[in-house]
Protein backbone atom coordinates (compact mmCIF):
# COMPACT_ATOMS: atom_id res chain seq x y z
CA UNK A 1 0.00 0.00 0.00
CA UNK A 2 2.52 2.45 0.82
CA UNK A 3 4.63 1.51 -2.69
CA UNK A 4 1.55 2.08 -4.23
CA UNK A 5 1.09 5.39 -2.52
CA UNK A 6 4.52 6.53 -3.65
CA UNK A 7 4.04 5.57 -7.03
CA UNK A 8 1.16 7.90 -6.90
CA UNK A 9 2.67 10.45 -5.39
CA UNK A 10 5.79 10.28 -8.06
CA UNK A 11 3.65 10.13 -10.81
CA UNK A 12 1.16 13.16 -9.96
CA UNK A 13 4.24 15.12 -9.28
CA UNK A 14 5.86 14.65 -12.40
CA UNK A 15 2.59 15.26 -14.34
CA UNK A 16 2.61 18.95 -12.21
CA UNK A 17 6.05 19.73 -13.01
CA UNK A 18 5.97 19.48 -16.64
CA UNK A 19 6.39 22.36 -18.15
CA UNK A 20 5.91 23.33 -21.77
CA UNK A 21 6.89 26.01 -24.09
CA UNK A 22 4.59 26.54 -27.42
CA UNK A 23 4.21 28.72 -30.46
CA UNK A 24 1.13 29.06 -32.72
CA UNK A 25 3.47 31.07 -35.30
CA UNK A 26 5.85 29.09 -35.68
CA UNK A 27 7.83 29.18 -39.44
CA UNK A 28 7.57 26.22 -41.97
CA UNK A 29 9.05 26.71 -45.70
CA UNK A 30 9.78 24.78 -48.39
CA UNK A 31 11.85 24.38 -51.72
CA UNK A 32 10.68 21.85 -53.92
CA UNK A 33 12.12 22.94 -57.76
CA UNK A 34 14.72 21.90 -59.23
CA UNK A 35 17.49 24.33 -60.41
CA UNK A 36 15.38 26.56 -62.46
CA UNK A 37 14.13 29.68 -63.09
CA UNK A 38 10.56 29.26 -61.37
CA UNK A 39 11.29 28.50 -57.61
CA UNK A 40 8.81 26.49 -56.42
CA UNK A 41 8.68 27.26 -52.75
CA UNK A 42 5.87 28.43 -50.24
CA UNK A 43 5.77 29.43 -46.17
CA UNK A 44 3.57 28.65 -43.80
CA UNK A 45 3.63 31.49 -40.61
CA UNK A 46 0.90 29.75 -38.75
CA UNK A 47 2.70 26.34 -37.57
CA UNK A 48 1.63 25.31 -34.29
CA UNK A 49 4.49 23.23 -31.61
CA UNK A 50 4.68 22.27 -28.30
CA UNK A 51 8.08 20.93 -26.48
CA UNK A 52 7.05 19.12 -23.19
CA UNK A 53 10.43 20.12 -20.82
CA UNK A 54 10.45 17.76 -18.70
CA UNK A 55 10.79 14.51 -21.58
CA UNK A 56 11.36 16.04 -24.42
CA UNK A 57 8.24 15.20 -26.24
CA UNK A 58 7.35 17.01 -29.19
CA UNK A 59 4.56 17.78 -31.28
CA UNK A 60 3.94 20.06 -34.89
CA UNK A 61 0.93 20.40 -36.59
CA UNK A 62 -0.03 22.59 -39.76
CA UNK A 63 -2.28 22.94 -41.85
CA UNK A 64 -1.69 22.47 -45.38
CA UNK A 65 -3.55 25.06 -46.96
CA UNK A 66 -1.98 27.66 -44.93
CA UNK A 67 1.20 27.44 -47.01
CA UNK A 68 1.80 30.57 -49.48
CA UNK A 69 3.26 30.84 -52.58
CA UNK A 70 4.12 34.01 -54.89
CA UNK A 71 1.89 32.66 -57.70
CA UNK A 72 -1.31 31.81 -56.76
CA UNK A 73 -1.52 29.11 -59.57
CA UNK A 74 1.07 27.58 -57.78
CA UNK A 75 -0.44 27.80 -54.41
CA UNK A 76 -3.90 26.51 -56.20
CA UNK A 77 -2.27 22.93 -57.54
CA UNK A 78 -0.23 22.76 -54.79
CA UNK A 79 -3.34 22.56 -52.66
CA UNK A 80 -5.44 20.92 -55.31
CA UNK A 81 -3.60 18.03 -57.28
CA UNK A 82 -0.16 17.35 -55.21
CA UNK A 83 -1.37 17.64 -51.53
CA UNK A 84 -5.45 17.45 -51.92
CA UNK A 85 -5.43 19.47 -48.88
CA UNK A 86 -9.39 19.57 -48.63
CA UNK A 87 -9.03 15.70 -48.05
CA UNK A 88 -5.91 15.75 -45.74
CA UNK A 89 -5.84 19.29 -44.23
CA UNK A 90 -3.30 18.85 -41.52
CA UNK A 91 0.64 17.56 -41.47
CA UNK A 92 1.69 16.39 -37.83
CA UNK A 93 4.93 15.72 -36.14
CA UNK A 94 4.93 14.18 -33.08
CA UNK A 95 8.16 12.65 -31.30
CA UNK A 96 10.75 13.02 -29.06
CA UNK A 97 14.00 15.06 -28.72
CA UNK A 98 16.32 12.43 -27.46
CA UNK A 99 18.72 13.39 -24.27
CA UNK A 100 16.93 16.59 -24.17
CA UNK A 101 17.60 18.51 -20.94
CA UNK A 102 16.09 21.47 -20.38
CA UNK A 103 18.72 22.32 -18.07
CA UNK A 104 21.01 21.51 -20.71
CA UNK A 105 20.14 24.06 -22.81
CA UNK A 106 22.39 27.15 -23.63
CA UNK A 107 22.46 30.37 -25.41
CA UNK A 108 24.49 28.63 -28.08
CA UNK A 109 22.70 26.39 -30.61
CA UNK A 110 23.43 22.12 -29.50
CA UNK A 111 22.26 19.44 -31.92
CA UNK A 112 19.57 16.98 -31.12
CA UNK A 113 17.96 14.11 -32.75
CA UNK A 114 14.26 13.85 -32.89
CA UNK A 115 12.76 10.79 -33.29
CA UNK A 116 9.26 10.55 -34.29
CA UNK A 117 6.21 9.90 -36.95
CA UNK A 118 5.64 12.20 -39.71
CA UNK A 119 2.45 12.18 -41.16
CA UNK A 120 1.38 13.90 -44.40
CA UNK A 121 -1.42 12.90 -46.70
CA UNK A 122 -2.51 10.34 -43.88
CA UNK A 123 0.66 8.51 -44.34
CA UNK A 124 2.52 8.14 -40.97
CA UNK A 125 6.19 7.91 -41.48
CA UNK A 126 8.51 7.01 -38.90
CA UNK A 127 11.60 9.63 -39.08
CA UNK A 128 14.90 11.08 -37.22
CA UNK A 129 15.64 14.65 -37.77
CA UNK A 130 18.05 16.90 -36.64
CA UNK A 131 17.18 19.72 -34.71
CA UNK A 132 19.29 22.71 -33.42
CA UNK A 133 18.05 23.97 -29.98
CA UNK A 134 19.08 26.72 -28.04
CA UNK A 135 18.13 29.05 -24.76
CA UNK A 136 15.93 32.43 -25.71
CA UNK A 137 14.73 35.35 -23.52
CA UNK A 138 11.15 33.76 -23.31
CA UNK A 139 12.16 30.40 -24.17
CA UNK A 140 13.69 27.86 -26.02
CA UNK A 141 14.21 28.14 -30.24
CA UNK A 142 14.12 24.75 -32.23
CA UNK A 143 15.31 25.25 -35.82
CA UNK A 144 15.54 22.45 -38.51
CA UNK A 145 15.96 21.61 -41.81
CA UNK A 146 15.35 18.24 -43.39
CA UNK A 147 14.64 16.23 -46.34
CA UNK A 148 11.20 14.67 -47.69
CA UNK A 149 10.87 12.14 -50.76
CA UNK A 150 7.44 13.13 -52.61
CA UNK A 151 7.17 8.81 -53.14
CA UNK A 152 7.12 8.56 -49.30
CA UNK A 153 3.52 10.29 -49.02
CA UNK A 154 2.21 9.52 -52.32
CA UNK A 155 2.51 12.97 -53.49
CA UNK A 156 2.71 12.19 -57.58
CA UNK A 157 4.30 14.23 -60.19
CA UNK A 158 3.10 14.31 -63.71
CA UNK A 159 5.95 13.57 -66.18
CA UNK A 160 5.61 16.63 -68.02
CA UNK A 161 6.83 18.80 -64.75
CA UNK A 162 9.33 16.41 -63.44
CA UNK A 163 11.99 18.49 -64.43
CA UNK A 164 10.41 21.24 -62.60
CA UNK A 165 8.93 19.81 -59.30
CA UNK A 166 12.27 17.77 -57.45
CA UNK A 167 11.49 14.82 -55.94
CA UNK A 168 13.44 15.61 -53.01
CA UNK A 169 11.20 18.92 -50.95
CA UNK A 170 14.02 20.56 -48.63
CA UNK A 171 11.97 21.55 -45.77
CA UNK A 172 12.79 24.39 -43.35
CA UNK A 173 11.26 25.41 -39.91
CA UNK A 174 11.71 27.94 -37.45
CA UNK A 175 9.95 27.84 -33.90
CA UNK A 176 10.10 29.92 -31.13
CA UNK A 177 8.67 28.71 -28.48
CA UNK A 178 7.42 29.79 -25.04
CA UNK A 179 6.35 28.90 -22.13
CA UNK A 180 2.80 28.01 -21.70
CA UNK A 181 1.25 29.02 -18.70
CA UNK B 1 3.54 -8.03 -6.01
CA UNK B 2 2.14 -8.90 -9.62
CA UNK B 3 -0.54 -6.18 -8.61
CA UNK B 4 2.53 -3.66 -7.83
CA UNK B 5 4.03 -4.53 -11.41
CA UNK B 6 0.91 -3.74 -13.14
CA UNK B 7 1.11 -0.55 -11.66
CA UNK B 8 4.52 0.10 -12.02
CA UNK B 9 4.30 -0.37 -15.90
CA UNK B 10 0.60 1.27 -16.35
CA UNK B 11 1.98 4.49 -14.43
CA UNK B 12 5.59 4.92 -15.63
CA UNK B 13 5.31 3.61 -19.44
CA UNK B 14 1.98 4.78 -20.09
CA UNK B 15 2.20 8.34 -19.78
CA UNK B 16 5.36 8.50 -21.91
CA UNK B 17 3.76 6.42 -24.40
CA UNK B 18 0.69 8.82 -24.48
CA UNK B 19 2.22 11.97 -23.54
CA UNK B 20 3.35 12.63 -27.33
CA UNK B 21 -0.50 12.38 -29.13
CA UNK B 22 -1.38 13.98 -26.22
CA UNK B 23 0.65 17.12 -26.97
CA UNK B 24 -0.34 16.73 -30.23
CA UNK B 25 -4.30 16.83 -29.14
CA UNK B 26 -3.42 19.68 -26.87
CA UNK B 27 -2.15 22.04 -29.57
CA UNK B 28 -5.40 20.79 -32.14
CA UNK B 29 -7.61 22.18 -29.83
CA UNK B 30 -5.66 25.55 -29.40
CA UNK B 31 -4.99 26.12 -33.15
CA UNK B 32 -6.24 29.44 -33.69
CA UNK B 33 -5.81 28.55 -38.02
CA UNK B 34 -9.12 29.29 -40.19
CA UNK B 35 -9.41 27.69 -43.48
CA UNK B 36 -9.53 30.70 -46.21
CA UNK B 37 -8.52 29.06 -49.19
CA UNK B 38 -11.07 27.87 -51.52
CA UNK B 39 -10.66 25.72 -54.48
CA UNK B 40 -11.85 27.83 -57.66
CA UNK B 41 -14.75 26.59 -59.77
CA UNK B 42 -13.03 26.63 -63.19
CA UNK B 43 -9.73 25.99 -64.02
CA UNK B 44 -9.13 28.78 -66.05
CA UNK B 45 -10.87 32.46 -67.05
CA UNK B 46 -13.34 30.88 -69.79
CA UNK B 47 -15.42 27.92 -69.91
CA UNK B 48 -15.20 26.46 -73.22
CA UNK B 49 -16.19 30.22 -75.20
CA UNK B 50 -17.41 32.03 -72.12
CA UNK B 51 -16.42 33.75 -69.11
CA UNK B 52 -15.58 31.78 -66.14
CA UNK B 53 -15.50 33.37 -62.23
CA UNK B 54 -11.78 32.23 -62.16
CA UNK B 55 -9.99 35.62 -61.87
CA UNK B 56 -6.01 36.11 -62.31
CA UNK B 57 -4.56 36.72 -58.74
CA UNK B 58 -2.74 40.25 -57.85
CA UNK B 59 0.20 40.46 -59.87
CA UNK B 60 -0.20 37.25 -61.65
CA UNK B 61 0.32 37.85 -65.70
CA UNK B 62 -1.45 35.56 -68.07
CA UNK B 63 -0.93 34.73 -71.46
CA UNK B 64 -4.27 34.12 -73.74
CA UNK B 65 -3.86 32.06 -76.75
CA UNK B 66 -7.12 30.97 -78.83
CA UNK B 67 -7.48 29.30 -82.30
CA UNK B 68 -10.93 28.65 -84.22
CA UNK B 69 -10.30 26.48 -87.38
CA UNK B 70 -13.05 26.92 -90.27
CA UNK B 71 -15.96 25.07 -90.04
CA UNK B 72 -14.99 21.30 -89.94
CA UNK B 73 -17.92 20.81 -92.79
CA UNK B 74 -15.25 21.73 -95.45
CA UNK B 75 -13.80 18.50 -95.22
CA UNK B 76 -10.50 17.09 -96.54
CA UNK B 77 -10.58 20.06 -99.08
CA UNK B 78 -9.87 22.79 -96.39
CA UNK B 79 -8.68 19.47 -93.71
CA UNK B 80 -11.74 19.87 -91.96
CA UNK B 81 -11.53 23.96 -91.15
CA UNK B 82 -7.77 24.14 -90.79
CA UNK B 83 -6.99 26.46 -93.53
CA UNK B 84 -8.65 29.47 -92.20
CA UNK B 85 -7.94 29.80 -88.47
CA UNK B 86 -9.21 32.91 -86.47
CA UNK B 87 -6.41 33.80 -83.91
CA UNK B 88 -7.12 35.74 -80.78
CA UNK B 89 -3.75 37.01 -78.50
CA UNK B 90 -4.77 38.04 -75.09
CA UNK B 91 -2.71 39.46 -72.12
CA UNK B 92 -4.19 38.91 -68.65
CA UNK B 93 -2.91 40.61 -65.54
CA UNK B 94 -3.62 40.85 -61.83
CA UNK B 95 -4.44 44.49 -60.90
CA UNK B 96 -5.39 44.21 -57.56
CA UNK B 97 -6.77 41.66 -55.76
CA UNK B 98 -9.59 40.20 -57.59
CA UNK B 99 -9.61 42.89 -60.36
CA UNK B 100 -8.11 41.62 -63.44
CA UNK B 101 -7.30 43.40 -66.53
CA UNK B 102 -7.22 42.41 -70.01
CA UNK B 103 -6.32 43.21 -73.68
CA UNK B 104 -6.85 41.35 -76.66
CA UNK B 105 -7.00 41.27 -80.54
CA UNK B 106 -8.56 38.67 -82.30
CA UNK B 107 -8.81 38.11 -86.63
CA UNK B 108 -12.85 37.97 -85.66
CA UNK B 109 -13.49 41.12 -87.47
CA UNK B 110 -10.10 42.46 -86.37
CA UNK B 111 -11.38 42.72 -83.03
CA UNK B 112 -9.52 44.55 -80.38
CA UNK B 113 -10.48 44.22 -76.91
CA UNK B 114 -10.32 45.40 -73.70
CA UNK B 115 -11.69 43.85 -70.19
CA UNK B 116 -12.07 44.48 -66.77
CA UNK B 117 -13.18 41.38 -64.59
CA UNK B 118 -14.12 41.90 -60.53
CA UNK B 119 -14.89 39.64 -58.21
CA UNK B 120 -17.83 40.52 -55.98
CA UNK B 121 -18.28 37.61 -53.41
CA UNK B 122 -16.37 34.46 -53.31
CA UNK B 123 -17.73 30.76 -52.46
CA UNK B 124 -16.95 29.88 -49.16
CA UNK B 125 -17.64 27.93 -46.25
CA UNK B 126 -20.55 30.60 -44.72
CA UNK B 127 -21.14 32.05 -49.00
CA UNK B 128 -22.65 29.43 -50.92
CA UNK B 129 -21.74 31.25 -54.77
CA UNK B 130 -19.04 33.23 -56.13
CA UNK B 131 -20.24 36.29 -57.98
CA UNK B 132 -17.83 38.34 -60.45
CA UNK B 133 -18.77 41.17 -62.94
CA UNK B 134 -17.14 41.14 -66.69
CA UNK B 135 -17.04 44.38 -68.31
CA UNK B 136 -15.26 44.68 -72.03
CA UNK B 137 -15.39 46.75 -74.78
CA UNK B 138 -14.27 45.62 -78.53
CA UNK B 139 -13.38 48.06 -81.36
CA UNK B 140 -14.34 46.11 -85.06
CA UNK B 141 -11.61 47.95 -86.89
CA UNK B 142 -12.73 45.65 -89.82
CA UNK B 143 -15.61 47.79 -90.63
CA UNK B 144 -14.76 49.42 -94.12
CA UNK B 145 -14.61 53.26 -94.46
CA UNK B 146 -15.60 52.27 -98.54
CA UNK B 147 -18.23 50.47 -97.92
CA UNK B 148 -19.36 53.24 -95.10
CA UNK B 149 -18.68 56.50 -95.56
CA UNK B 150 -20.79 57.93 -93.13
CA UNK B 151 -18.73 55.92 -89.99
CA UNK B 152 -18.51 57.46 -87.02
CA UNK B 153 -15.33 55.97 -85.09
CA UNK B 154 -17.65 55.36 -81.70
CA UNK B 155 -19.74 53.37 -83.84
CA UNK B 156 -16.71 50.73 -84.23
CA UNK B 157 -17.35 49.82 -80.43
CA UNK B 158 -19.43 47.05 -79.17
CA UNK B 159 -20.11 46.72 -75.10
CA UNK B 160 -20.36 43.98 -72.87
CA UNK B 161 -21.58 43.46 -69.19
CA UNK B 162 -21.90 39.68 -67.69
CA UNK B 163 -22.89 39.21 -64.42
CA UNK B 164 -21.10 35.50 -63.77
CA UNK B 165 -22.90 32.99 -60.70
CA UNK B 166 -20.79 30.28 -59.99
CA UNK B 167 -21.17 27.46 -57.48
CA UNK B 168 -18.78 24.46 -56.82
CA UNK B 169 -21.09 22.08 -55.92
CA UNK B 170 -18.50 19.78 -55.29
CA UNK B 171 -14.43 19.41 -55.82
CA UNK B 172 -15.50 17.76 -59.37
CA UNK B 173 -18.81 19.71 -60.44
CA UNK B 174 -19.47 23.00 -60.70
CA UNK B 175 -21.86 25.26 -62.45
CA UNK B 176 -22.48 28.91 -63.83
CA UNK B 177 -24.95 31.06 -64.75
CA UNK B 178 -24.51 34.64 -66.19
CA UNK B 179 -26.85 37.28 -67.21
CA UNK B 180 -25.58 39.19 -69.85
CA UNK B 181 -25.62 42.17 -72.18
CA UNK B 182 -24.12 43.10 -75.72
CA UNK B 183 -24.42 46.41 -76.91
CA UNK B 184 -23.87 47.12 -80.63
CA UNK B 185 -23.41 51.04 -81.89
CA UNK B 186 -23.50 50.25 -85.50
CA UNK B 187 -25.47 47.42 -86.72
CA UNK B 188 -24.37 45.76 -90.44
CA UNK B 189 -27.86 44.36 -91.64
CA UNK B 190 -31.80 44.60 -90.32
CA UNK B 191 -31.42 41.39 -88.70
CA UNK B 192 -29.62 42.77 -85.93
CA UNK B 193 -30.37 44.51 -83.21
CA UNK B 194 -28.42 47.03 -80.80
CA UNK B 195 -29.22 45.29 -77.60
CA UNK B 196 -28.97 41.79 -76.72
CA UNK B 197 -30.00 40.29 -73.89
CA UNK B 198 -28.49 37.13 -73.22
CA UNK B 199 -28.32 33.91 -70.51
CA UNK B 200 -25.04 31.92 -70.53
CA UNK B 201 -24.98 28.68 -68.64
CA UNK B 202 -22.22 26.41 -68.11
CA UNK B 203 -20.32 23.75 -66.26
CA UNK B 204 -17.56 21.44 -65.91
CA UNK B 205 -16.92 17.80 -64.73
CA UNK B 206 -13.98 16.96 -63.51
CA UNK B 207 -12.73 13.92 -65.21
CA UNK B 208 -9.19 13.79 -63.63
CA UNK B 209 -7.03 15.51 -60.96
CA UNK B 210 -5.80 17.55 -64.49
CA UNK B 211 -8.41 17.69 -66.63
CA UNK B 212 -12.58 18.34 -66.76
CA UNK B 213 -15.16 18.29 -69.38
CA UNK B 214 -16.77 21.67 -70.29
CA UNK B 215 -20.18 22.83 -71.54
CA UNK B 216 -21.38 26.06 -72.23
CA UNK B 217 -24.60 27.42 -73.64
CA UNK B 218 -25.84 31.21 -74.60
CA UNK B 219 -29.25 31.98 -75.26
CA UNK B 220 -30.44 34.71 -76.82
CA UNK B 221 -33.69 36.60 -75.62
CA UNK B 222 -34.36 39.10 -78.07
CA UNK B 223 -33.37 38.15 -81.08
CA UNK B 224 -35.28 39.45 -84.10
CA UNK B 225 -37.65 37.07 -86.10
CA UNK B 226 -35.33 37.32 -89.45
CA UNK B 227 -32.33 36.95 -87.57
CA UNK B 228 -29.90 33.75 -88.96
CA UNK B 229 -28.00 34.08 -85.86
CA UNK B 230 -28.03 30.98 -83.69
CA UNK B 231 -27.59 30.05 -80.25
CA UNK B 232 -24.22 28.85 -78.98
CA UNK B 233 -23.24 25.31 -77.90
CA UNK B 234 -19.76 24.98 -77.10
CA UNK B 235 -18.04 21.50 -75.90
CA UNK B 236 -14.55 21.42 -74.41
CA UNK B 237 -12.14 19.97 -72.67
CA UNK B 238 -9.60 21.44 -69.79
CA UNK B 239 -6.44 19.87 -69.99
CA UNK B 240 -4.10 21.58 -66.87
CA UNK B 241 -0.30 20.92 -66.41
CA UNK B 242 1.77 23.20 -64.26
CA UNK B 243 1.37 26.44 -65.53
CA UNK B 244 -0.59 26.03 -68.51
CA UNK B 245 -4.25 24.94 -69.02
CA UNK B 246 -5.19 23.65 -72.54
CA UNK B 247 -8.79 23.78 -73.71
CA UNK B 248 -9.67 21.97 -76.57
CA UNK B 249 -13.48 22.98 -77.57
CA UNK B 250 -16.21 22.11 -80.09
CA UNK B 251 -18.48 25.05 -81.09
CA UNK B 252 -21.07 26.57 -83.39
CA UNK B 253 -19.38 30.14 -83.25
CA UNK B 254 -15.94 30.69 -84.73
CA UNK B 255 -15.79 33.81 -82.62
CA UNK B 256 -13.91 33.99 -79.58
CA UNK B 257 -14.36 37.00 -78.02
CA UNK B 258 -17.57 37.57 -76.05
CA UNK B 259 -19.75 40.00 -78.86
CA UNK B 260 -18.23 37.79 -81.45
CA UNK B 261 -19.52 34.23 -79.60
CA UNK B 262 -22.98 36.05 -78.23
CA UNK B 263 -23.92 37.76 -81.04
CA UNK B 264 -22.43 36.14 -84.09
CA UNK B 265 -23.42 32.12 -84.24
CA UNK B 266 -23.86 31.62 -87.48
CA UNK B 267 -22.72 27.25 -87.15
CA UNK B 268 -25.30 24.66 -86.52
CA UNK B 269 -24.46 21.85 -84.73
CA UNK B 270 -27.25 19.61 -86.11
CA UNK B 271 -26.06 20.45 -89.68
CA UNK B 272 -22.30 19.59 -88.55
CA UNK B 273 -21.22 22.99 -89.12
CA UNK B 274 -19.19 23.10 -86.36
CA UNK B 275 -15.77 24.73 -85.99
CA UNK B 276 -12.47 22.90 -83.68
CA UNK B 277 -10.79 25.60 -81.65
CA UNK B 278 -8.10 25.35 -78.46
CA UNK B 279 -7.30 28.20 -76.17
CA UNK B 280 -3.64 27.93 -74.42
CA UNK B 281 -3.81 29.78 -70.76
CA UNK B 282 0.12 30.62 -69.87
CA UNK B 283 0.78 31.73 -65.93
CA UNK B 284 3.85 34.03 -65.90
Amino acid sequence: MKARFILFFFFYVSLISAQKYATRSGQTSFIGSEETFEQIKAINKVSTAIVDSSNGNIAILLFVSAFKFEIALMEEHFNENYMESSKYPKATFVGNIQDFKYEELTNTENNYDIVGVLAIKGIERSVTINGRMQKTDQGISLKTNFIVLTEDYNIKIPKVVRNKISKTINIKAEYELIEKI
Amino acid sequence: MNKLNYFIVVFFFSPFVFCQNDLLDEISKETSYKNTFEFPAFKAMKIVNNQSTKLAEKKDLYLYVAHRFGSIKGGLKTLFGLDYANTKIEILYGLLNNVQVGFSRESFKQTYNLHVKYGIKKQTENFPISIVGYNSINLDTSLDEVLYPNLDFKERYVYISQLLISRRFSERFSLQIAPSLVKHNFLTTQSKTDYNYILNSGGRIKISKRSSFNIDYSHHLNRLSNSTEKNVLSLGIDMETGGHVFQLLFSNTQASDEAGVLTSAEGDWLKGDIFFGFNILRVF
